[in-house]
């Protein structure tokens, strides 16, 4: 005879090989959507950092020698790692939208520019670069790129929250699909349930033994959907990371860090807890019917 | 196991008082029944087919409440019982099911096992026991045997095992004889009959069988048309 218990819920049957798809599909889906709201705060963070860094110096009636002596003088500030003056060509280029291909008229006034890199975070360089262009009386304004910044980030916190919201949203669909599913285990098992019940079983006996079924279910199709996840973020990391265009650095910046792999293996245990969760209550309200 | 209280020796087992039972479909099954069973009593219950035999065994094994009326068991009134309490009272009650209700999926071991199982008890605890229970019943060969590849009649008898298990002081046992060859039921019937001797269980039986009843001297009741009354012509006085 054999000493091993048989479950007292019968294994599974094809409603529950349906369940373990629905729920690795939302797995999959919930993880990578967590992936891309880390991604996207990633981005928002390394783009706005750079958008902020980047400080464009307006100099009008200045020879280039005299933008030159500027432009040493700023990046011998403490918070700045470049200043450069831009050329004539790069200063066309830039016009070339308005002026058409034909470059500059030579009687036109155009002001030197300089680009200056700076470390935000140690502070706002721009007092001191106004200090220089006042050294050497140099009339010229520092356009920096903070308000800019502030709308980037204000458009990627939306963005942000977008993604936390379809996390939320399968999470709470996860937990509506077991609970339903558990509703329909119960009535197609309900011979079982009465003869436990007769036999003098607790009510909370009755609902261990259907979340410990869905709990184990839950948590293999969240296993199987943060596979997918991974081998999908893998692929689009390893693919993907060749590309250097605008377009990769307005996309959200898919990794598979140490707080990524974190990510994959919450969501089978969450998605375990709440298969648990929604077991429980559904079979203690269901059993509150009967005697 | 928890009790939810001591007994008073002179509590009936089983007490009835005006109970009504009425389905929403066909209306009406039971009316104003009034029933006493006392403790270490055995008694037969017959009637025709309908009559509500079964809806009044449910009643005391707590499958259904009364639509009227209060039942009594053990002295514990049972509208009241929280459904922790409800639990412990049913672990007190053996049923033999008319219909068996064995888990297919489970062998006639593991469904004898069952209300121990359910109480907490690990198979090294009772295995000795369980088998020892089907091999009283004939199945000592069938141990492992998953139910669904068993006889009715070997069906019927681990169902009266499952609700020996337990050392039930009350056995509430429907047609436990139905589907047995009269031997085997009339040895089912003296091993419940000596239950009720040596240690003072209970028993009630619902049964159609009249020639069985006539070998046992024991009170018997009769329902018909939802209306219970005592067989003095069939069953002992008392």
């Amino acid at each position: 005879m054999s000493k091993r218990e048989t479950p007292l819920l019968p294994v599974s049957d094809a409603r529950e090989a349906a369940l373990f798809f629905v729920v690795g599909a939302l797995c999959f889906l919930a993880a990578l959507a967590a992936l891309t709201t880390r991604g996207t705060y990633k981005a928002a963070e390394a783009w706005g950092a750079q958008i902020e860094g980047d400080i464009t110096v307006v100099m009008r009636d200045t020879d280039r020698r005299t933008a030159e002596q500027a432009a040493e003088r700023v990046t011998a500030l403490a918070s700045v790692f470049e200043a450069r003056v831009l050329s004539r060509e790069e200063v066309e280029a830039l016009l070339e939208p308005s002026l058409g291909p034909g470059g500059m008229p030579d009687g036109l006034p155009v002001p030197m520019l300089m680009v200056v890199q700076a470390d935000t975070s140690v502070g706002d360089p721009s007092p001191s670069i106004e200090g220089v262009l006042d050294d050497l009386s140099i009339d010229g304004d520092v356009a920096g790129n903070a308000g800019y910044a502030e709308n980037v980030r204000g458009a990627l916190g939306v963005l942000r929250l977008v993604a936390l919201s379809i996390v939320a949203l399968l999470s709470a669909t996860a937990v509506a699909v077991i609970a339903f599913a558990t509703h329909a285990a119960l009535l197609a098992r309900r011979d079982i349930v009465d003869v436990l019940h007769l036999s003098g079983a607790e009510d909370r006996y009755i609902a261990g033994l259907f979340e410990r079924r869905f709990w184990i279910l839950a948590l293999q199709a969240g296993l199987g959907g943060s596979v997918a996840a991974l081998m999908v973020t893998a692929l689009i990391v390893f693919t993907g990371s060749g590309s250097a265009g605008v377009e990769a650095q307005l996309l959200p910046r898919l990794s598979l860090d140490f707080w990524d792999i974190v990510i994959l293996l919450v969501t089978p245990l969450m998605a375990g807890l709440a298969a648990r969760f929604a077991a429980r209550l559904t079979v203690l309200a269901s059993l509150k019917d009967t005697l | 196991m928890s009790r939810i209280r001591p007994d008073l020796s002179d509590e009936p087992a089983v007490r009835l008082d005006g109970v009504s039972l009425t389905y929403e479909r066909t209306g009406e099954v039971l009316s104003e029944i009034d029933l006493v069973l006392k403790q270490g009593s055995f008694t037969f219950l017959t009637g025709p087919s309908g009559a509500g035999k079964s809806s009044l065994l449910k009643l005391m094994y707590l499958a259904h409440a009364p639509t009227r009326g209060g039942i009594r068991l053990f002295g514990r009134q049972t509208y009241d019982l929280k459904r922790k309490q409800l639990a412990a009272l049913r672990r007190r009650i053996g049923v033999v099911f008319q219909e068996f209700r064995l888990l297919d999926h489970l062998t006639a071991f593991e469904n004898v096992a069952l209300p121990l199982r359910v109480a907490g008890q690990k198979p090294d605890s009772y295995e000795n026991e369980v088998i020892d229970l089907l091999r009283w019943v004939g199945l000592g060969e069938r141990i492992d045997t998953p139910t669904p590849s068993l006889s009715g009649g070997e069906q019927q008898r681990v169902s009266i095992a499952r609700a020996l298990i337990n050392k039930p002081e009350l056995l509430i046992a429907d047609e436990p004889t139905g589907n047995v060859d009269p031997e085997m039921g009339q040895k089912i019937l003296r091993l419940f009959a000596e239950l009720n001797k040596r240690v003072g269980t209970t028993i009630l039986i619902a049964t159609h069988d009249l020639d069985l009843i006539r070998e046992f001297d024991a009170p018997v009741l009769r329902l018909s048309d939802g209306l219970l009354a005592r067989d003095t012509a069939l069953g002992a006085a008392t």
